[in-house]
Order: structure tokens, then C-alpha cells, then sequence
């Protein structure tokens, strides 16, 4: 069938089973180009047509790496497509990619961020009616799946009849779109909840998770599983197989139930702050059933009123700072790889980092005075990996490498083979200088000697060790498995080659790596001290706890600033505060009342009692009311304090630029990423003369 | 060429830990790989180093057939370094020693991880030929009909389990159970009850008395809960306690009882060897050296008198004279075997029937296993032979000695000795 009457046919379809009205008025002129043809050779993609009349579509941009539909891309497979359809030797259509990697990472959204909001939709149109065309070739058409297949790259799949995958750890497979403030709308909300059922489709679509090849195929997203060399072998067998029917997935009746639940859900979750996820919510459940035409309508509907939102442009602003942190080598020097590394102290942290180190390859030796310490340090790596094994984040094998791969020692032992040392003791200025010195001693001049701490000096730590320019801080949040940040904090004389080391060390870690100057609370913590104390000044001015968090709730953050006290610990909190206090006198807001509960033993939640009561590690506070009016002038006050010690963070040259004071804040606070961060927020919303 | 002289570096073992108590979650792959990790830990060493890995092992989980290799892996030795399991017995942790002597030797090696593994609490059990016949029947049939009715050959013993430790410790040849080994040499040399459960005691006195030494050997293993000391030794042994227990193997007249026998254990112990020359290359600090070795062959059914005629080999390769050493370490498989050998080293009549021409001397009681031995330690097959040479290098350090003898009966009538020099 010609594409031009398809549309027609489509649009029609459109206004008589919809009383809808589309807001993106006309099929765009984009579309009258796919119906001539493109007349230039395909650049990105081969075509083989081969004696069994398989037609071989290999996706394979020049010059680059990976795969992306822009509307170059899209044009040329369209026009791949038409040579299919008039080419009667073509028995089955095979599409699969040459990267090494990367089957098709989605829609290229670095041009999307770009464009303009007419031509995202002309993009949107296009991108629609080429894989509508694919879905409606008469052979059966199979998704090889090798390497990354997200977003469009998996919605293209979702319109061929077979979707197998290769067990390679590169493939990975989901559709992103809402965590950039959009929604699969390239048919990906359509289809897949007829191929997988609604419960399934939600899930993947609202939290935007990749799987891997396994975990796709337990969904449903793909039927077969197969070393990477027999995806060839699998797919020509699957050529000649009848091509699988609609399968009657019983739990499509119930949509409308599992959309109202689902929705309910996600509303308590975001309190309505992403609409994106909302909508695909809308979206998939009402697509469902019904003609194609009709889900398509309403993915493009969603997505134009989506995009054209501030949150959308932020949170794909985020998303490419993100990525650019985590590839981004250091400014100069030379990386050293690790392979082993050292972790002193197994407390909370020190076994925190030894596991995440561990999970990651590295050979850990985990350190401490006793081995009761040890043991319970090595309990909690038990406990985190038997949760990830549960939780089947990690295979059995993994999880048993993982805890192979932890050595402990509490007497010393030779340490020079080790090029990284993390010291994670007690925040004890007289206890880490002591490690240091003790280290100092024991490993080679070029040992780099890392410090995770929050709030002590990393340049004082620097003092007592020869070769200073080997001494870095290495801020990990806790927990530290969770937390995807990790400031990287500098001296003036950290040499580049330490910097480098630490950075793509930092990065191989899966973390986010931020580099900030040695002040005092360094990056994060000093920005929530003014925050939290402010939170608790307005405490004691009579506001109730449950408004202040309500109200900081309501603005993004994931946790309330007294709950974040109560969890970070009362003590520990206050001489933080002390800590900054001190370094920049009449700065913060001033209380007391920190230092009153902390003298009655109030400490939080691991005392059962802090700004709320816990019984069991479990809050039984019961909800207050609370009123809105309030609420509004609270969070402007908390948000406003946030960003004004941003800003001075910034001009003061803590951390390297703006960028990263916001990525820090999002990743390391949980600030919320549809407002950018808090200097994005500032600007954004002019409160601060910027 | 000069003869290369082996080493031993370092050593480091779990803690011996009776069968089904606080070891007995972890297999013998386990026990080996928390040895040999400790073992890299504690000497800080380039692991590209190691030349290859030798364990013993006498029970091999079908799961982990060549253990050595799978415990290398998995302990963080590369995979371009091989590794291999060695047999023979109760001396299998021994023969992993002096067979990296002989690599080292033929010119096949110079660093080597050696040592032993056992978990005897987790020896299989087996089912009966019959019974495997049947379920391989059951397997095969075609459908549910065909399995039902292979189902119903079946008898209530088919599912009697074989014990896998029983068939272990039992010779095939002479079809005598070690136990019984003991039996006979008490019986033709005269070691009546009281001797052995003296000596019984003793073992655990001096274990005791030793447990210093003893915990500086182990590295601690964290399991369920800390595990950081053996625990088979009983500091209240005493005789009257030994007294009261019943002779397991001849229930009559028998005098050889749990007591005064060595205890089924789980441990592994793992050391680092290396030729003189490779360890001066890399400035190790050498504990002790290996100066000579013998196997020997003896009767199955008197399997305990191992040692005599190992010990004489060992002695006549270096030189030495029995006096001259200043530690024994005579491995107690039984209290009654341990005092056989010592009469048939000094008695006349009793070394001709031990196959010597002549008696070697007497043994200074107080030199032969000072720091208790196999009946309070505990005796995990596989990895006895390594311990004897660390606690041996170990208490040589500590007396300021020189000459240390080791030796070990074997299992299907085989003796063992070494002779090993403090540096």
C-alpha cells in the first residue's frame, strides 16, 4: 500500500473513531518527501538481499560509534523500506547493527535539544509513519539486537514481528524517554503493551530502566537469547517461520483498572512534578486497544505538549551533563587503571566503598583495628550483595565474585602493590592524621592516598605526608552502592596524574565524579547546611516538622530536610554545621536547638527519637493536616537559601563550573532534576540577581 | 647444575574447625581460597609471580574437580598460571610441598603456591549401585507412565545413603577401617588405653599451652560470625574424661576411641615456596627451607608405622642424626600409632618389624609435637601435610631451633617425612 493513502487512511481513521482534536494540525511536508523517495544511496545502513531472499538491513553510521534515528537517518531507512516493498525476491527483513556496542541508542536527542518545536514534530511525524511502514510489510521482519537498544532504537523493534538479542553485557534494552520529560512516541507506547501487556509496558515506560538480554526476555521484550555469533543463524530460522499472531493478553481487559492504579501510584510517588511519566500513564493505557492510528494520535499529542515544557528541556540538559561527567577525562595528566586498591576502616563507608569497588573488579583489601570490626564491615557486604543477588541486579556468580575479590586484614600487611589507598576511618582529625602518617610509611611515594570525608581539611590531612600531590578527597554519599556521586576534592598541589587517576577511576566505578576545591564542607554539604539549619530555625519559630517537609516535598526534594537530619544523624549534622559555622562566621542561620536535642540524646532515627519518632527504624508520626499558602513561602525561603549558597560556591570557584554545582546538587542531594539544579533554578526563576 | 633448594616464604591457614560446627557452611573450595587469599594479603605479593598452584586434597567435591585450579582463580591468581591437585592421602598437603621441589628441580617453576584443603563436613554421601541403576531407569523413561512404573522398583534401602567419609577412611586392600590399623598396632606393640588416652591428653595440654603460636598460623575466617581460633582443642582434657569414653572400633576388647584419635576437621593451609634464588631476587625473608623428603611403603593393615622407616629415608638423605633435631612434628592420626612408631624408632625388635635394620634412638618426648598435634587440632586430610610444615617453622622461630623433623602416616600403608631447616 502506498505510504501517502496509509496516512490518509490513518487521519481518517483518526477523526472518526477520536472526537480528539490534533493539536499538530496537518501531516507535515516532511512527509510528502518520504513519499518520493530518497534519491542519494543510503550513507548509514546496507542492504543485502541474499539468495534465500533475506533482506539484511545493517545499520551502520560512518564515522561514528553508534546508531541514532535523526531525520537523515529515518529518511534513508524509509527508503530502504520502498525498495523492499517493490522487491518481490524479499522473503523476511533482518535488521541489525555493525557497531560493536550499540544496536541503536534512540532518537538523537543532542538535535532535538536544538530544533525547533515545529521541526521536533515534523521528527516526531516521520519517525512514526516510517516504522508504521515497517510494521505493515507483508514479510516477517526480526530486530537482531546487539549492544545498547534504547528509546527509538527499541520502539523500531517493537514494529517487527520477531525481537531476539544477543547475551553480550552490552546489550541492554529499554525506553528511556521519561526520565528526559518525554514518552516513547515513535509507536513505543503503542505497541508494546500488546506485546507485553500493560503491567509490563507500564513498568518499563514510567521507570525508564534498562534490562539486560536476560531480563528482556523474562519481560517479554524479546523471545530469544543468543550468543552474539548465532543472532545470524537464529534470525534465518526464524525467516522462514510463520510469523507469530497476535497474542490475547488477558490483562489488556483490565487497562483501565491497572492505568487508574498505576497512575495513583505514580501520583503519590511524584506528587504530579513529572508530568511526563503521568502521561505516558494516560498514554498506554488508552492506547491499548483499538487501531494503531488511534495510540499514535496520542503519543503525539503528549509528547508535542511534553517537549515544548521548561522540565523536559531540563531534565535532557541534565541528562547530557551527566553523561559528559561520566566520560569526561580530567582537564591533563595521564590515567593509571586500578586494579587494586585498599579500603581503611569497615564501617558504614569503608564497607560501602570495599563492595562497590568490589562489584566494579577491583581486588579490595579492607582493613581495620579488630576483627569484630572486620566482621561486621564484611556482614554488611554479605547483606548488600545478597540483596542485589536477590533483587537480581547481580547473577550468583557475580555476587561471589564480588566477595572473592574483598581480602581483609586487621594486623599490617605490605601495601605496595596497591596504587590507591581509601581511607574511610572515623571523622577524626587525630585519627586519619595518625592513618596517614602510618601510611605514609608504608606504601610507595606515588600511593595515592585518598580520604573519603565530609567535612574535615583535606590540605591539613596533605601536611602531614611527604609528597603531598599524591593526597585527594574522595567524597562518597551514603549509601554509597545508591548514590551516584562522588566529589573528587583537590589541593592546589594535586598533581594531574592523581587527578586523572582518581577521575576515570571515579567513572569506572559507574559513579558520577565532581571536582571541588578543599573548603570546608566542600561542594554538597555546604550547600544543605543553610538549608537544613534554616529548616530548623523555622522549626523552632513554631512551624510544624511535617509542613517543612511537605512543603520541600512538594518543591522536588525526595526526603524532607528534618527527615534528611533525623537520617543523617542529629550529632553528626550539628558539627557539620559547627564545622562551616566557624569557617564562615554570620553566614548561617543561627540555632541552637540542634545542640539541645543532641545533648538529650536525641540523635534521629538511629535513636529512635529526632525531629520524629521511630519505632522499629520506622517513622509513626501520624500525618497533620497542612495548608498550601504556607507551604509556598517556606519553599520559596528553603529553595532561595539553596541557591544563594550555589551561587557563592560558584563565584568563589569551589567546584569547576556551574554545571557541576548542579549535577552535584541532583545526584548528590536529590534535588530536583526537572528545575536543572539550584543555579539553573536561579536563573530560570530570577529569584537572584544573576 | 646445582640441585634448586626450596624455600618456604610464608604460610597462613584457616582455623581447624571440628566437621558440622563453625566451618561447615564452607566447602573445601571455600576453606582453600580464604588460605591462599590470606596468603597473597599477608605477603603482599605480585600474584604474576606465583609459578603455579599445588594443593592437596583427598575428598574432591565433584563440583570442583582439580580444586587447586578452581581455588587459584578464585583466590585472584591469574588465569595464565596453572594449577593442580595432588593425592596421597593423609600426606597430599606435604606432597604439594615437595613436589614443587621437584618442579623446581626439572626446571618447571620457581614460586609456588602449595598447601591442602578438606572439608569433611562436606563429604558426599553416595547411593548404592542398584539404586543408581534405577534412577538412571527412571531418567530414561520416555513418559509419566513409564517413569511410574520405574519408580516402583524401588525399596526403602535403595535410599540408604553410602557415606562417602566412611568409605574414605576405610583401606580398600586390606578392607580394614584406619581405626582398625590402630587397633592391631596396640594389640602387637602393646600400647594399652592409658597410654594413649596419656597421650591424648597431652595433645591437648600442650594445644593449649600453645595457643599463641597457634593463632599467629591462622587468618581469621568470617563466616556467619568470627571464626578465629581451632576448636577442637579441650583445655580440661583430662584422663578421666578420656577414660569414660567407649572403644569405637572393636567394642569389646578395643582400646582406640574418639578421644585418642584425630578428629574429622575442616581447614585448608596454604603456603608460599619458592627457590633460594627467587626469593633473595625478590627480598623475601625465607622462614625455614626444605632439606630432604621421603615416601615410603609400608603394610596397609599396619599403615601407622608409616613414619618409621619415611623418617629414616628423610634422615639419611640430609645427614642428619635423629637427636639432632630439635622439633618432631609426627602427625596423630592415633595416639596408639603415634607410640608405635616412637617404640619402633627405639626398640630393637620393634624397628625389625618395622622393616629398620637398626633403631634410630629415642625421641625426647618433650621435642615431639609441642604444640599439640592432629587429636586436639584436629586432622582435615588433605591439608595436615602443610600445617605440620608451618607449626614446625613456627615453633623453630620461637625456640630459637634449627632442625625440624616432620612426618605424617598415610592411608593404604605409605609413610612421609621431611626434614626442614629454620633460616
Amino acid at each position: 500500500m502506498n505510504l501517502k493513502q496509509n496516512i490518509l487512511i490513518q487521519l481518517k481513521a483518526m477523526k472518526t473513531f477520536l472526537n480528539c482534536p490534533s493539536i499538530i494540525h496537518d501531516p507535515p511536508h516532511v512527509l510528502e518527501d518520504i513519499i518520493h523517495g530518497h534519491p542519494m544511496p543510503p550513507k548509514h545502513f546496507r542492504l543485502d538481499v541474499d539468495f534465500d531472499g533475506i533482506a539484511w538491513i545493517t545499520f551502520d553510521s560512518p564515522k561514528s560509534s553508534v546508531n541514532v534515528w535523526n531525520e537523515e537517518t529515518l529518511r534513508e531507512f524509509n527508503h530502504l523500506l520502498e525498495t523492499i516493498e517493490h522487491d518481490t525476491r524479499v522473503k523476511a527483513l533482518v535488521l541489525r547493527s555493525a557497531k560493536e556496542r550499540i544496536f541503536i541508542a534512540g532518537a538523537d536527542i543532542k538535535a532535538i535539544r536544538t530544533m525547533q518545536h515545529v521541526r521536533v514534530n515534523d521528527l516526531i511525524w516521520l519517525g512514526q509513519a516510517v516504522f508504521d511502514r515497517l510494521a505493515r510489510l507483508k514479510v516477517p521482519k526480526i530486530a537482531a539486537i546487539h549492544g545498547a537498544c534504547m528509546g527509538g532504537g527499541f520502539e523500531v523493534t517493537l514494529a517487527c514481528d520477531w525481537r531476539i538479542a544477543s547475551d553480550h553485557d552490552s546489550t541492554k534494552i529499554g525506553l528511556p524517554e521519561t526520565q528526559l520529560g518525554i514518552l516513547p512516541a515513535w509507536g513505543g507506547s503503542t505497541r508494546l503493551s500488546r506485546i507485553v501487556g500493560v503491567s509490563k509496558a507500564l513498568d518499563l515506560i514510567t521507570t525508564g530502566k534498562l534490562r539486560n538480554a536476560t531480563a528482556a526476555k523474562r519481560a517479554g521484550l524479546v523471545s530469544h537469547v543468543v550468543p552474539a555469533e548465532r543472532l545470524e543463524t537464529l534470525a534465518r530460522r526464524l525467516a522462514r517461520e510463520k510469523r507469530p499472531g497476535m497474542r490475547f493478553l488477558f490483562e489488556n481487559v483490565f487497562s483501565p483498572v491497572i492505568g487508574y492504579l498505576a497512575k495513583r501510584k505514580v501520583l503519590e510517588k511524584t506528587r504530579g512534578l513529572y508530568p511526563s511519566v503521568t502521561k505516558a500513564v494516560e498514554v498506554v493505557t488508552h492506547a491499548v486497544h483499538g487501531e494503531i492510528e488511534k495510540g499514535l494520535l496520542l503519543e503525539r499529542n503528549a509528547v508535542a505538549e511534553l517537549i515544548k515544557s521548561r522540565d523536559s528541556a531540563r531534565l535532557i540538559d541534565l541528562f547530557f551533563k551527566r553523561e559528559e561527567a561520566n566520560k569526561r577525562p580530567a582537564f591533563s595528566g595521564t590515567a593509571l587503571t586500578i586494579h587494586d586498591a585498599t579500603v581503611i576502616g569497615a564501617g558504614v563507608m569503608g564497607a560501602g566503598i570495599a563492595h562497590i569497588l568490589a562489584s566494579r573488579g577491583i581486588r579490595v583489601l579492607m582493613t581495620d583495628v579488630t576483627n569484630d570490626s572486620l566482621a561486621r564491615g564484611l556482614e554488611r557486604i554479605h547483606g548488600l550483595v545478597s540483596d542485589a543477588t536477590r533483587r537480581r541486579l547481580v547473577t550468583k556468580v557475580q555476587a561471589r565474585d564480588t566477595l572473592d575479590r574483598i581480602s581483609t586484614t586487621h594486623v599490617p600487611v605490605p601495601l605496595n602493590r596497591h596504587h590507591l589507598v581509601i581511607e574511610a576511618a572515623t571523622e577524626s582529625m587525630e585519627l586519619k592524621k595518625k592513618i596517614f602518617a602510618d601510611l605514609a610509611a608504608r606504601v610507595s611515594a606515588d600511593t595515592i592516598l585518598a580520604t573519603n570525608t565530609s567535612a574535615l581539611s583535606v590540605s591539613d590531612l596533605a601536611k602531614t605526608v611527604p609528597h603531598p600531590e599524591r593526597v585527594v578527597g574522595l567524597h562518597f554519599f551514603n549509601p554509597v552502592h545508591r548514590m551516584p556521586l562522588v566529589e573528587i576534592i583537590t589541593l592546589p598541589e594535586t598533581s594531574p596524574d592523581v587527578l586523572a587517576t582518581v577521575v576515570s577511576f571515579v567513572q569506572k566505578l559507574g559513579k558520577t565524579p565532581v571536582v571541588v576545591k578543599d573548603s570546608p564542607g566542600f561542594l554538597v554539604n555546604r550547600i544543605l547546611v543553610p538549608y537544613l539549619m534554616e529548616a530548623v530555625r523555622l522549626h523552632e519559630s513554631g512551624i510544624p516538622v511535617k509542613d517543612i517537609d511537605e512543603a520541600m516535598l512538594e518543591f522536588g526534594m525526595p526526603m524532607g530536610p528534618m527527615r534528611l537530619l533525623d537520617e543523617i544523624g542529629l550529632d553528626v549534622a550539628a558539627h557539620v554545621a559547627k564545622t562551616l559555622a566557624n569557617a564562615f562566621p554570620d553566614r548561617f542561620p543561627h540555632t541552637d536547638a540542634l545542640d539541645k536535642m543532641v545533648a538529650a540524646g536525641q540523635l534521629g532515627k538511629k535513636t529512635g527519637q529526632g525531629f520524629y519518632r521511630y519505632e522499629n527504624r520506622k517513622e509513626i508520626l501520624a500525618t497533620t493536616h497542612s495548608d498550601l499558602p504556607k507551604h509556598e513561602s517556606i519553599q520559596t525561603n528553603l529553595a532561595l537559601l539553596i541557591s544563594q549558597e550555589a551561587m557563592r560556591c560558584l563565584k568563589e570557584g569551589i567546584a569547576r563550573n556551574a554545571d557541576d554545582i548542579d549535577l552535584a546538587m541532583v545526584l548528590g542531594t536529590g534535588y530536583p532534576p526537572f528545575r536543572g539544579g539550584p543555579i539553573t533554578f536561579a536563573r530560570d526563576t530570577g529569584i537572584i540577581d544573576y | 647444575m646445582k640441585t634448586p633448594s626450596l624455600v618456604i616464604v610464608a604460610a597462613a591457614r584457616t582455623p581447624f574447625s571440628r566437621a558440622g560446627t563453625d566451618l561447615a557452611h564452607f566447602d573445601a573450595v571455600e576453606l582453600g581460597r580464604h588460605a591462599v587469599a590470606a596468603l597473597l594479603t599477608r605477603t603482599g605479593i605480585d600474584p604474576m609471580l606465583v609459578d603455579e598452584t599445588i594443593l592437596g586434597c583427598v575428598g574432591q567435591p565433584p563440583e570442583a574437580m582439580n580444586i587447586a585450579r578452581v581455588i587459584a582463580l578464585r583466590a585472584g591468581l591469574p588465569e595464565s598460571k596453572p594449577a593442580m591437585t595432588v593425592h596421597r592421602n593423609c600426606a597430599s598437603g606435604l606432597e604439594a610441598l615437595t613436589l614443587a621441589h621437584a618442579k623446581m628441580c626439572a626446571g618447571q617453576g620457581e614460586v609456588f603456591v602449595v598447601g591442602g584443603t578438606e572439608s569433611m563436613s562436606n563429604m558426599p554421601f553416595y547411593f548404592s549401585r542398584p539404586a543408581v541403576e534405577k534412577f538412571t531407569a527412571m531418567n530414561r523413561a520416555r513418559d509419566f507412565t513409564g517413569r511410574a512404573k520405574a519408580a516402583l522398583h524401588f525399596r526403602p534401602s535403595d535410599f540408604a545413603p553410602i557415606v562417602g567419609l566412611k568409605l574414605g577412611l576405610t583401606d580398600p586392600v586390606s578392607s580394614l577401617n584406619m581405626g582398625q590399623t590402630a587397633e592391631l598396632l596396640s594389640r602387637e606393640f602393646g600400647i594399652t588405653r592409658d597410654m594413649q588416652d596419656a597421650f591424648a591428653m597431652r595433645s591437648h595440654l600442650c594445644a593449649t599451652r600453645a595457643n599463641h603460636l597457634l593463632n599467629q598460623e591462622i587468618a581469621p575466617v568470617f563466616g556467619h560470625n568470627l571464626v578465629a581460633t581451632d576448636n577442637g582443642i579441650r583445655a580440661d582434657s583430662s584422663l578421666e574424661k578420656l577414660g569414660k569414653l567407649k572403644p569405637l572400633f572393636d567394642t569389646v576388647t578395643g582400646t582406640v576411641t574418639a578421644g585418642n584419635s584425630s578428629q574429622i576437621t575442616d581447614g585448608a593451609v596454604a603456603l608460599l615456596v619458592a627457590t633460594e634464588e627467587a626469593a633473595a631476587a625478590h627480598n623475601w625473608k625465607p622462614l625455614g627451607r626444605l632439606v630432604s623428603y621421603a615416601a615410603t611403603g609400608c603394610d596397609p593393615a599396619r599403615m601407622g608405622l608409616g613414619p618409621v622407616r619415611a623418617l629414616d629415608a628423610a634422615l639419611h638423605r640430609s645427614g642428619w642424626k635423629l637427636d639432632e633435631a630439635d622439633v618432631f612434628e609426627i602427625n596423630e592420626a592415633f595416639a596408639a600409632q603415634v607410640l608405635a612408631v616412637m617404640k619402633c624408632l627405639a626398640d630393637p625388635t620393634c624397628a625389625r618389624r618395622a622393616g629398620l635394620e637398626a633403631p634410630l634412638g629415642e625421641i625426647d618426648p618433650a621435642k615431639i609435637n609441642a604444640c599439640g598435634g592432629a587429636i586436639a587440632l584436629g586432622h582435615p586430610v588433605g591439608a595436615t601435610g602443610a600445617r605440620l610444615v608451618q607449626t614446625a617453622l613456627n615453633q623453630l622461630h620461637a625456640s630459637d631451633g634449627k632442625r625440624a623433623v616432620i612426618s605424617l602416616c598415610v592411608g593404604g600403608g605409605q609413610g612421609m617425612a621431611a626434614c626442614l631447616e629454620a633460616l
